[in-house]
């Protein structure tokens, strides 16, 4: 392929009334960043495209926007590489998904800062430093937990497809969580009930819908999804009773006593007797369908060989408080995709398909 | 065909809510000439709640649901995108992780199992495709889904994380389609094609999110007027299928798409009867993809 098609989101609230796409043909050249396109377009054809932009090497987080649908830096993507990878001839690009578009690929990073503030992103010491002039000292492990999340450098890739921020502009969005978890599970930090009540307030933390987008997007592997994950396991810890932790301790009981959910009687342990009765009609509905299992309405059976299971739960049980889980390294793994034959219809053409 | 024999773990959702998935695949993968040997001892994965509270009991009990594949020597087949991820997640942190692993099976041995790490965890959709084949499910195809358009529903945790699925290219996966292709369907490219049905936020986050997702979902299908929406995994399924309705509530529109389990998309097109793979069961009526396919038969 000699040339490809760069297309780019347009708008200026100033005189457009809504968003529109221009294309630019150019060149495909081998290197070539997402971004060096930009450039090219923006000094050979048409100086008015708006974009952010800084270091050019993934660090600075500047130039975060959709490229093809998903949020990523810019400066990080290849052209050649996102044409092989959506088997296509041309590039879209878009700002930042989830947020209001403020100019061409220029986004409202104000209100993701607003979010920001609420979970206290800075150091918040649990004691002075040590009399002797010496460092806050920590533990290999313990630096270990905030290691991938102290990475983050604010880009808002992971925002730009967030299922739950899309859902609701209330959520916290994954990187600011992130950074909630950065603080809160540092060992010299002292504010960690503080900042898992600014994550559990409307219980924001439990919205996460666990769809692991956040982690899939970011440019730095910072995980957000992990941490997200490790911020529940702490507020559990702590005592904190949510819905979740409720759900979590439903999911432990029925390994332990069936080994299979007991989706029957779910509804009324998660949520009572009166809560239950709201979903009246919904199990009414199921039972209908023959979508119940009626037997599990009186407990069930077991899974076989289920003596194991309580042996391994018990054990379990005593040995985890030993254990210290490590968070994934997964810089570096890659998957193999053998099945480049399909060229992917294009639903990103529509007017407006980044709203 | 022997070689095609996988260790079953059903999940809960194909013994409790979704009895039409567990049934539909036994009957197709007979046809695909796949054995599956279920693994009746198994237990729940834990769902990612599990994993919330106590991680290292999940992985315990996951390791505990591998060894059991590991003792009959194969690999372990899912139909459930979460069970898939799950038991991929405790794979991966027990094999890259050496202390991990041995004490798991400190616990383990207390019920005399062990994890070794030689069952590949797999799902029903990729075995079709790589182990029975695309061609051969072509020329087995007797009533193909010309008259259709599909809407593939990939469900998270069959795409991403990469680095524990790594099937295919989380941000354009192509399986799907190219199973709907293969049927002789037309694939309908949607909005929410990659998208969360917003199940695992339901007891928390119901009204704030679960079931604003299951509604953006099942309309961005229903805008490319797909006939029916299609998904490998049993949570989705009921999600977009059983809470559909109150979804409509929530944004005050009629929806009223078909959701359809993979497998009785495939029992379709190779000629079984849409009773038998459980097409009634259904909450929104499937009724009009049964005259359809009666009629092109």
């Amino acid at each position: 392929m000699e040339f490809f098609n760069l297309k780019v989101f347009r708008y200026d609230p100033t005189k457009d009334e809504k968003p529109y796409y221009q294309t630019y043909r150019l060149p495909v050249e081998k290197g070539m960043t997402v971004l060096a396109a930009l450039f090219k377009a923006k000094e050979e054809q048409d100086p008015t495209i708006s974009f952010r932009y800084n270091c050019r090497a993934a660090i600075c987080g500047s130039c975060a926007m959709k490229i093809n649908g998903h949020g990523t830096l810019a400066c990080k993507e290849q052209v050649t590489k996102i044409l092989d990878k959506y088997n296509t001839d041309t590039i879209v690009v878009e700002p930042i998904g989830n947020v209001k578009p403020l100019k061409d690929l220029i986004f409202d990073f104000d209100y993701l800062l607003e979010k920001f503030k609420k979970v206290k992103p800075w150091f918040i010491p649990k004691a002075p430093p040590p009399p002797d002039g010496t460092e806050y000292r920590q533990s290999p492990y313990e630096h270990h937990k905030i290691d991938f999340a102290s990475d983050c450098i604010l880009c808002a890739s992971c925002v730009s497809e967030c299922n739950a921020l899309k859902a609701n502009d209330e959520y916290l969005s994954p990187f600011v969580l992130a950074k909630a978890y950065r603080f809160a599970a540092d060992s010299r930090d002292g504010a960690k009930r503080e900042r898992l009540e600014a994550v559990l307030d409307h219980l924001n933390l439990e919205w996460c819908v666990r769809c692991w987008q956040c982690t899939t997007n970011c440019p730095k592997e910072v995980q957000p999804y992990e941490n997200i994950i490790r911020l529940r396991i702490m507020a559990a810890e702590e005592g904190f009773k949510t819905p979740g932790e409720r759900h979590a301790e439903i999911f432990e009981e029925d390994i332990k006593e069936r080994g299979l959910l007991n989706e029957m009687l779910l509804p009324i342990r998660q949520e009572g007797v009166i809560g239950a009765l709201k979903r009246a009609p919904f199990g009414i509905k199921m039972l209908f369908k023959g979508k119940a299992n009626i037997a599990d309405f009186f407990g069930g059976h077991k899974v076989k060989r289920h003596d194991e299971v309580v042996k391994i739960y018990e054990k379990a049980k005593e040995k985890g408080k030993q254990v210290q889980i490590r968070i994934p390294q997964i810089l570096g793994v890659v998957y193999e995709d053998k099945r480049k034959t399909r060229k992917r219809a294009n639903f990103l053409d529509k007017e407006g398909g980044n709203q | 065909m022997s070689q095609l024999k996988y260790a079953f773990y059903t999940g809960c959702s194909a013994k409790g809510v979704a009895p039409e998935l567990y049934k539909s695949t036994y009957l197709v993968a007979e046809k695909l000439g796949m054995e599956l040997i279920e693994l009746e001892a198994a237990t729940c994965c834990g769902a990612g709640a599990v994993q919330e509270k106590d991680e290292f009991l999940s992985l315990t009990i996951n390791a505990r649901n591998l060894a059991l594949a590991e003792e009959l020597g194969l690999d372990l087949l899912t139909i459930c995108n979460t069970c898939t991820v799950m038991l991929r997640e405790t794979k991966f942190k027990l094999d890259n992780d050496p202390d991990l692993k041995a004490a798991v099976n400190e616990v383990l041995a207390e019920a005399g199992l062990e994890y070794k790490g030689t069952s590949e965890v797999t799902h029903f959709l990729w075995e079709v495709i790589d182990a029975v084949g695309l061609d051969k499910i072509r020329e087995m195809v007797v009533r193909p889904l010309k008259d259709f358009n599909i809407a593939p529903f990939y469900g998270c945790h069959i795409i991403r994380p990469v680095y524990l699925i790594g099937y295919e290219d989380p941000d354009n996966p192509k399986s799907i389609e190219m199973l709907i292709e293969a049927l002789g369907g037309n694939p309908k490219d949607h909005e929410a094609r990659l998208a969360c049905c917003g199940f695992h936020s339901f007891w928390s986050a119901e009204e704030e999110v679960t079931l604003r997702l299951t509604a953006m979902d099942t309309k961005a299908a229903k805008e490319e007027k797909a006939d029916f929406m299609v998904t490998p995994c049993p949570l989705c399924h009921t999600q977009l299928d059983a809470m559909q309705e109150e979804a409509e509530e929530k944004i005050g529109v009629n929806i009223n798409m078909p959701i359809l389990h993979l497998p009785q998309m495939i029992g379709l097109a190779l000629g079984m009867n849409p009773k038998d793979l459980g097409l009634h069961k259904h909450i929104v009526p499937t009724d009009e993809i049964i005259k359809k396919i009666t009629a092109s038969a």
